[in-house]
C-alpha cells in the first residue's frame, strides 16, 4: 500500500481549500492549485486568496498557523507538472463533467504511477466521471466526498467504481482515518451518497411537512431538534446555515438522478415562499437574512422570525408546545407537535430503510453517516429502534403507508443489539453480525459492555483496559470537577500503583472537562462554607500532586474543551495524547478565580524552562500572566502546544477514535525505567514583579479592555505568579506556590465581584464583565 | 574653547517594527551599517575616531552588553575606536552628541562618532524584563507611567482636541510624504540590504481615515495609534568633531552646536519636556525663539508637540520641514541623532542661521540642542 506523504488539491473553493487545510492540518504538505483567471496580474490569486481568508475565517480551517504554511499555491496552467510527486489528488472544482473530465486528462499526462485522484463531487456518478478515461486512470480513481467544514466534519464518504484497484481505495481511506481523522463510510456509487441522499430528502420532508402542518419555524425546529436527537438548528436553522439558494440546485440535481419511483419526488415540491426569499435575497446566514434573522433596524436588535403563512418576518417566539420526553410518546401523541414529528420521522425513518442495500450494504453505513455527516445524536435505526421496528411498521401499515421491505425483515427484532459484550447489528440475512471496528480503534464505550469498572462512584470510574492499563474516566454531568471526581482519583492512583503499569485519564463524553463545578462552589460560598471550600482546594492541590509523583506514567487523553480544573489535570500528566480538536485552556479569571489546583505552578515551571523565552526573571512569569489574566483557550492541540499547555513531545491524534488506543500505547511506552519527575525550583522576583503586571492591568483597564473586578483577579494573580513575596536571590519550592494559589483563590472566592460572576455564569451561561 | 561642528549625517530608513522591512535584521547590524555609511560619506579617516557613542532606549536582548563597542568591532572600525552605550531613553543619541560635544571641549578628543538605534521588533519597549521598584511605584506612580498615558495627561490639561491632534498628524504624513516624493530624504538614507525606503509614511492619511481610529490609551481619551509615533525600527549616525579638525582634514561641516540643555519635568506630563530644555538651551545660545529658523521637534505624539509649539510660540512654518515622528517613525534610541542631523542639514539647505532640536523623554525630562550656521 503505497504511503500519502503530498497531497494536491484542484479547486481553491470553500471545500477544495477547507481540504487542503486540512491535510496541512496533518502535517502533511499540499498543493493547491486553481484556475487563472481572465486578465489576472497574479496567477495564483484564486489559490492565494482562499489561504488567505482561511487564516481568518471562524471557525478557522487551520489548526495553527505553522499548518498554513504547509500549503503551497499555484495555478492549473503553470503548475499542474507539480502533481508528479504527489501522492494523492483530489479534485474539488465546479460540478461540470465535462470541465472535470478535461481536468482528469491533463492530471493522467502528470501525475506519477499508482498516486490516487478522487473527485469531492456531491452529485456526478463515478462511473460517468471516469468515461472515456484510459483504465490505467480508472484503475486509480474513486470518489472521497468531505463534508463542510472538511475541519470539524468527521464524515467522509468514499465511494469505490467497478475498476477501482482495491490498494488505491485502501492507502487514501487509511490516510484519512488515521492521518486526517476521518471516519469512513463506504457508499454505493448511488445519488447523494447516504448522508446527503437521506439528509435532502429529510430536510425538504420536514419543511414540507411543517408547511401544510401549520406549524411556525420555531414549532419546528423545537419538535426536530431535541427530541429526535438532532442539533438545536433543527430544521430551517439548518436551512438558514447552510444557505437557502442551495436547496433548489441540490433538490434538482437529486431529482434529476433518482429514478422516479423514488420517494424522493413526492417530497420535491417548489414552495413559492422559499422561492420568493431566495429572489428578494433573504438566503440564510450568508444573505440578508433567512427563517430567522437578527433585525438591527434603528439601532435595535431584534431577534425575528419568518411567518410561513404570511412570508413577512415577525418577533421570536418560543414554542409552546408540550413535548413528551421519550420520542415515542411523542410520536403517538396527538397534536399539532405529535403529528408533524410522526409524519416527518416516518417518511424519513423508511426512506433511511430503503437506503439499504441501495445505497449501503448495511445499516451501521447509515446511522455512522447521519451522525458524522448530519450531527444526529442518533442514526436512522437507531431511532427506529428507541420506537420498535414492529412498533414502526404496524403503525406505517395503519395508516396506509408502505412498509419498508428492511422493517419488515426485522420484524420483532431490533437492528442493533449487544450479545457477549459486543454490539452488532442486523444483516440483510436477517442474522446479526458483530459491529467491527477497524484496526486501532478502542472504545471505551465498547469495554464497558463487557466489563465492570473497577472503582466507581456517582461522579467517576476506574476501567482496566487491558496490558496492565487503568482508565479513569470522568462521569459527572458535563465532567465537572467535583469532590468526588478528586477523591476516587486519589483511590485510582493507588490501586493503579498496586496492581498495574500505567493509567489513561480519558473519556467518551463531548468535552474532556469544562473545570471545576461552580454550582458546588456557589452553594458552598452562599452559605459560607469557606472551610470546607479551602479543603477542597486542598484537595484538589493534593490529589493532583499524588498524580504528577505517582510512581507510574499517567497520560492524559483529552477531547474537547479541557478548562480550568481539567486543563489541570493535564498539566500534572506525565504525557498527554491530545485528540487534536481538544481546546485547552486556564479560564478562571472569567469567573473571578484563578487556577488553585495547581495550574499557575505548573505553567511557571514549563515557561521558565523553554528555551525560546528571553533570559531574566520576568519574561516567563508575564507569558504566564498574559495567558491566565485573559483565560486564553487555545483552538486546537497544535495551538496548545503554542501555549504551552502541552508539552513540545505530547502526541496529538487525529481520529477521535483512535484517542484511546493511541493513549494507551503512550503510556505503556513509558512503562520502562519511569521515573516520576523531580519537583521543580522557581526563582520568581516577587514584589517588582507583582507592581509590573500590576501597572500592565491598570493600563488595560484604562484602555477599556480590562474591567474594574478583572484588575482585582489580575492582582492576586499576579501575587501568586510573582512568587508571593519571593525574591530572586531565594528559590522557593512548589509548596510555596501552591499555598500562594490557595490564599488567593480563597481572597477571590470572597469577593462579592467574584461570586457575581459565578452566578452570572450559572445562571446565563455569559461571562459578566464587572 | 573649541567650537564644535556636525560634519556628517546618515541614518537608515525607518521602518515600522514587526511589520517593517527591517524586522529580521538585528540592531547592532543595523547600526554597523549606518555608521560605516557615515564614515564613508563624510571622508573622516576611520583613525582619528575617538570614540563610537551609541544612544539606546532598551539595551538588552540583541541591544545589550556594551552595543556600542560591539557595533564599532562590527563596522570594521579600527581597534583604537572605543565605543560607549548611553541610555537617556527617546534622548538616548542627542545625549551622545552632547557627550561628544563636551569632550571635544575638554580636550579629550577631536572626532566622535554619535550613534543611536533601536529596533522595537526584536527587543519590547519597556524590555523583558520590567522589574519597577514596589517602593517608588507607590510613592511616586508617575516614575513608571506608560508613555500613551502621559500624552493623554497633556492633551487633557492642555486642553487639546482629538481633532487638533489629528490635523497635526495629517500635516506630518503630508510633509514626510512631499520630502519623500521630492528625494529630500534619499541623502541621509543609508540602504540596509535591498532597503531604501521608510516605511512608516502615509501619504493617503487623511482627518477622516484618522477620525475613525479607537483611543490606544484610554478608553475615553483622544490619543490615537494615529497621532502617535509608531514603534519603529532604525539607527542613526552622526559625526561630531572640532571644527579645527574638521577644516584641517577637508570635511564640510553643516552646523556648529551653540548650546545644548537637559531638563527634568513632572513625569506623568513628560511630553512637554523639550519647553523647559529648549528654554534653558536658547538663553545659553544667547538667542529667542524669533531667531530661529529651523526647528526639529521630535513627535512622539500629536498632543505633546502642539503643548511645546504653543507654550514656546514657534512659528509652526519652521518645524518638522520633512516631517516628523509621527509619519517617519520613532526609534526611541535613534531619534535624538536624527533630529540633530536633521536639524544641521536643514539649516545649510535652507540657508538660515539658527537651528533648535528638542525632544522629550519618558520619565519627565527634555532635551535641546541650539544650532548655529558656519
Amino acid at each position: 500500500m503505497a504511503e500519502i506523504r503530498k497531497v494536491a488539491v484542484i479547486g481553491a473553493g470553500v471545500m477544495g481549500a477547507g481540504i487542503a487545510a486540512h491535510v496541512a492540518n496533518a502535517g502533511i504538505p499540499v498543493l493547491l492549485l486553481d484556475i487563472v483567471p481572465a486578465g489576472a496580474e497574479n496567477r495564483n490569486v484564486i489559490a492565494e486568496g482562499a489561504v488567505a481568508k482561511m487564516l481568518k475565517a471562524d471557525p478557522a480551517p487551520f489548526m495553527s498557523k505553522r499548518a498554513a504554511r504547509l500549503v503551497s499555491t499555484g495555478n492549473v496552467e503553470d503548475h499542474l507538472d507539480q502533481l508528479a510527486d504527489c501522492d494523492w489528488i483530489v479534485e474539488a472544482v465546479i460540478e461540470r463533467l465535462d470541465i472535470k473530465q478535461d481536468l482528469y486528462a491533463r492530471i493522467d499526462k502528470v501525475r506519477k504511477a499508482g498516486s490516487v485522484v478522487s473527485s469531492n463531487t456531491s452529485t456526478i456518478p463515478l462511473d460517468v466521471l471516469v468515461q472515456g478515461l484510459p483504465e490505467r486512470f480508472a484503475a486509480d480513481f474513486c470518489i472521497t466526498h468531505f463534508f463542510n467544514p472538511p475541519r470539524y466534519m468527521r464524515l467522509l464518504e468514499v465511494v469505490q467504481g467497478a475498476k477501482t484497484r482495491p490498494e488505491a481505495i485502501e492507502s487514501v481511506s487509511r490516510f484519512a482515518d488515521v492521518t486526517l481523522g476521518k471516519t469512513i463510510v463506504m457508499c454505493k456509487d448511488r445519488p447523494g451518497f447516504i448522508a446527503n441522499r437521506l439528509g435532502v430528502y429529510w430536510l425538504q420532508v420536514a419543511v414540507v411537512e411543517a408547511v401544510d402542518g401549520g406549524l411556525s419555524v420555531e414549532e419546528a425546529d423545537a419538535v426536530v431538534g431535541r427530541p429526535m436527537g438532532i442539533p438545536k438548528t433543527g430544521v430551517f436553522g439548518l436551512l438558514d446555515l447552510v444557505g437557502l439558494d442551495l436547496m433548489p440546485h441540490v433538490n434538482a440535481s437529486m431529482a434529476k438522478a433518482l429514478p422516479a419511483e423514488d420517494p424522493f419526488h413526492a417530497a420535491n415540491r417548489d414552495l413559492p415562499l422559499i422561492t420568493k426569499m431566495i429572489a428578494e435575497g433573504y438566503t440564510g446566514r450568508k444573505g440578508k437574512g433567512g427563517f430567522y434573522r437578527l433585525n438591527r433596524a434603528g439601532g435595535g436588535k431584534v431577534k425575528e422570525a419568518m411567518d410561513l403563512v404570511s412570508g413577512e418576518y415577525r418577533p421570536q417566539r418560543k414554542a409552546e408546545l408540550e413535548l413528551p420526553k421519550k420520542l415515542k410518546d411523542l410520536l403517538a401523541s396527538d397534536g399539532k407537535a405529535g403529528r408533524y414529528a410522526w409524519r416527518v420521522l416516518a417518511r424519513t425513518l423508511s426512506y433511511a430503510a430503503s437506503l439499504v442495500p441501495e445505497a449501503a450494504d448495511a445499516i451501521p453505513a447509515v446511522d455512522e453517516a447521519m451522525r458524522l455527516g448530519y450531527n444526529w445524536k442518533f442514526g436512522p435505526f437507531e431511532l427506529i429502534d428507541q420506537l420498535g421496528a414492529a412498533w414502526l411498521a404496524q403503525r406505517l401499515a395503519a395508516e396506509g403507508m408502505a412498509v419498508p421491505a428492511l422493517l419488515t425483515l426485522a420484524g420483532e427484532k431490533s437492528f442493533y443489539r449487544v450479545e457477549a459484550g459486543k454490539k452488532q447489528y442486523l444483516g440483510l440475512d436477517g442474522a446479526y453480525h458483530d459491529l467491527l471496528r477497524p484496526e486501532g480503534v478502542l472504545l471505551l464505550a465498547d469495554i464497558k459492555l463487557n466489563a465492570k469498572p473497577l472503582l466507581k462512584n456517582g461522579s467517576a470510574a476506574l476501567w482496566d483496559i487491558g496490558d496492565g492499563v487503568t482508565c479513569f474516566e470522568f462521569a459527572s454531568k458535563m465532567n465537572a470537577l467535583d469532590p468526588d471526581i478528586m477523591a476516587l482519583l486519589g483511590k485510582a492512583l493507588k490501586l493503579t500503583a498496586k496492581s498495574y503499569k500505567a493509567m489513561v485519564i480519558y473519556n467518551e463524553g463531548g468535552n474532556f472537562s469544562a473545570g471545576a463545578n461552580l454550582g458546588l462552589a456557589l452553594f458552598a460560598a452562599n452559605i459560607a462554607a469557606w472551610t470546607e471550600i479551602e479543603q477542597l482546594v486542598a484537595a484538589g492541590q493534593e490529589t493532583y500532586k499524588a498524580l504528577k509523583y505517582a510512581p507510574f506514567p499517567v497520560v492524559g487523553a483529552p477531547s474537547g474543551l479541557a478548562l480550568g480544573g481539567g486543563c489541570e489535570v493535564l498539566l500534572h500528566c506525565a504525557a498527554v495524547q491530545a485528540h487534536a480538536e481538544t481546546y485547552v485552556g486556564l479560564v478562571e479569571c472569567g469567573v473571578g478565580l484563578i487556577p488553585g489546583w495547581g495550574g499557575c505552578k505548573e505553567m511557571l515551571a514549563r515557561w521558565a524552562a523553554n528555551p525560546k523565552m528571553p533570559r531574566g526573571p520576568m519574561p516567563a512569569v508575564a507569558k504566564v500572566f498574559e495567558t491566565i489574566s485573559t483565560a486564553t483557550v487555545a483552538k486546537s492541540a497544535a495551538e496548545a502546544k503554542e501555549l504551552l499547555f502541552l508539552r513540545p513531545g505530547d502526541g496529538i491524534t487525529m481520529n477521535r477514535d483512535r484517542l484511546l488506543a493511541d493513549a494507551k500505547a503512550r503510556a505503556l511506552s513509558l512503562v520502562d525505567g519511569y521515573a516520576p519527575p523531580a519537583p521543580a525550583d522557581y526563582i520568581l522576583p516577587g514584589e517588582s514583579a507583582r507592581v509590573g503586571m500590576v501597572m500592565a492591568a491598570e493600563g488595560f483597564h484604562r484602555r477599556g479592555i480590562a474591567t474594574k473586578h478583572d484588575l482585582v483577579v489580575a492582582g492576586e494573580l499576579a501575587r501568586v505568579l510573582s512568587g508571593d513575596g519571593a525574591d530572586i536571590s531565594k528559590p522557593v519550592d512548589e509548596a510555596h506556590i501552591l499555598e500562594a494559589e490557595r490564599a488567593a483563590f480563597m481572597r477571590l472566592v470572597r469577593h462579592p465581584g467574584t461570586l457575581a460572576r459565578i452566578e452570572s455564569i450559572l445562571e446565563t451561561g455569559k461571562p459578566l464583565r464587572n | 574653547m573649541k567650537t564644535v561642528v556636525i560634519a556628517g549625517y546618515a541614518r537608515s530608513p525607518f521602518t515600522p517594527a514587526k511589520k517593517g522591512a527591517l524586522t529580521t535584521v538585528r540592531p547592532d547590524d543595523l547600526a554597523a551599517a549606518t555608521v560605516r555609511a557615515l564614515i564613508e560619506r563624510s571622508k573622516v579617516r576611520p583613525e582619528d575616531i575617538e570614540d563610537l557613542i551609541l544612544g539606546c532606549a532598551f539595551p538588552e536582548g540583541e541591544q545589550g552588553l556594551n552595543m556600542a563597542r560591539l557595533v564599532a568591532l562590527n563596522a570594521g572600525l579600527p581597534l583604537t575606536v572605543g565605543g560607549q552605550t548611553i541610555n537617556r531613553f527617546c534622548g538616548s543619541s542627542m545625549q551622545s552628541i552632547h557627550a561628544a560635544a563636551g569632550a571635544i571641549q575638554m580636550g579629550a578628543g577631536e572626532v566622535f562618532v554619535c550613534a543611536g538605534v533601536e529596533s522595537m521588533s526584536r527587543v519590547p519597549m519597556m524590555g523583558y524584563n520590567p522589574l519597577p521598584n514596589p517602593a517608588l511605584y507607590a510613592a511616586n506612580p508617575g516614575a513608571y507611567i506608560g508613555m500613551g498615558d502621559t500624552a493623554e495627561n497633556v492633551a487633557r490639561e492642555w486642553g487639546i482636541s482629538r481633532a487638533e491632534q489629528e490635523a497635526f498628524a495629517v500635516e506630518s504624513h503630508k510633509k514626510a510624504a512631499a520630502a519623500q516624493a521630492a528625494g529630500r530624504l534619499a541623502d541621509e538614507i543609508v540602504a540596509i540590504g535591498a532597503v531604501r525606503e521608510d516605511g512608516c509614511v502615509r501619504a493617503d492619511t487623511t482627518a477622516e481615515s484618522l477620525a475613525g481610529l479607537k483611543p490606544a490609551f484610554s478608553e475615553q481619551g483622544s490619543v490615537t495609534a494615529g497621532t502617535s509615533s509608531p514603534l519603529t525600527d532604525g539607527a542613526s549616525a552622526t559625526l561630531v568633531c572640532s571644527l579645527d579638525y574638521a577644516e584641517k582634514h577637508g570635511l564640510e561641516p553643516l552646523a556648529k552646536i551653540a548650546s545644548i540643555a537637559i531638563s527634568g519635568c513632572r513625569p506623568d506630563i513628560m511630553g512637554i519636556g523639550p519647553v523647559g530644555a529648549s528654554t534653558k538651551a536658547l538663553a545659553r545660545a544667547g538667542i529667542s525663539v524669533a531667531d530661529l529658523g529651523v526647528v526639529e521637534l521630535n513627535e512622539a505624539f500629536a498632543a505633546q508637540a502642539i503643548a511645546c509649539i504653543r507654550d514656546l510660540k514657534i512659528p509652526s512654518e519652521i518645524i518638522n520641514l520633512d516631517g516628523g515622528a509621527i509619519a517617519l517613525g520613532h526609534p526611541l534610541g535613534a531619534t535624538g541623532a536624527r533630529i540633530t542631523g536633521k536639524a544641521a542639514a536643514l539649516l545649510k539647505r535652507e540657508g538660515k542661521r539658527y537651528a533648535l532640536a528638542s525632544q522629550c523623554i519618558g520619565g519627565g525630562q527634555g532635551i535641546a540642542t541650539v544650532l548655529e550656521a558656519l
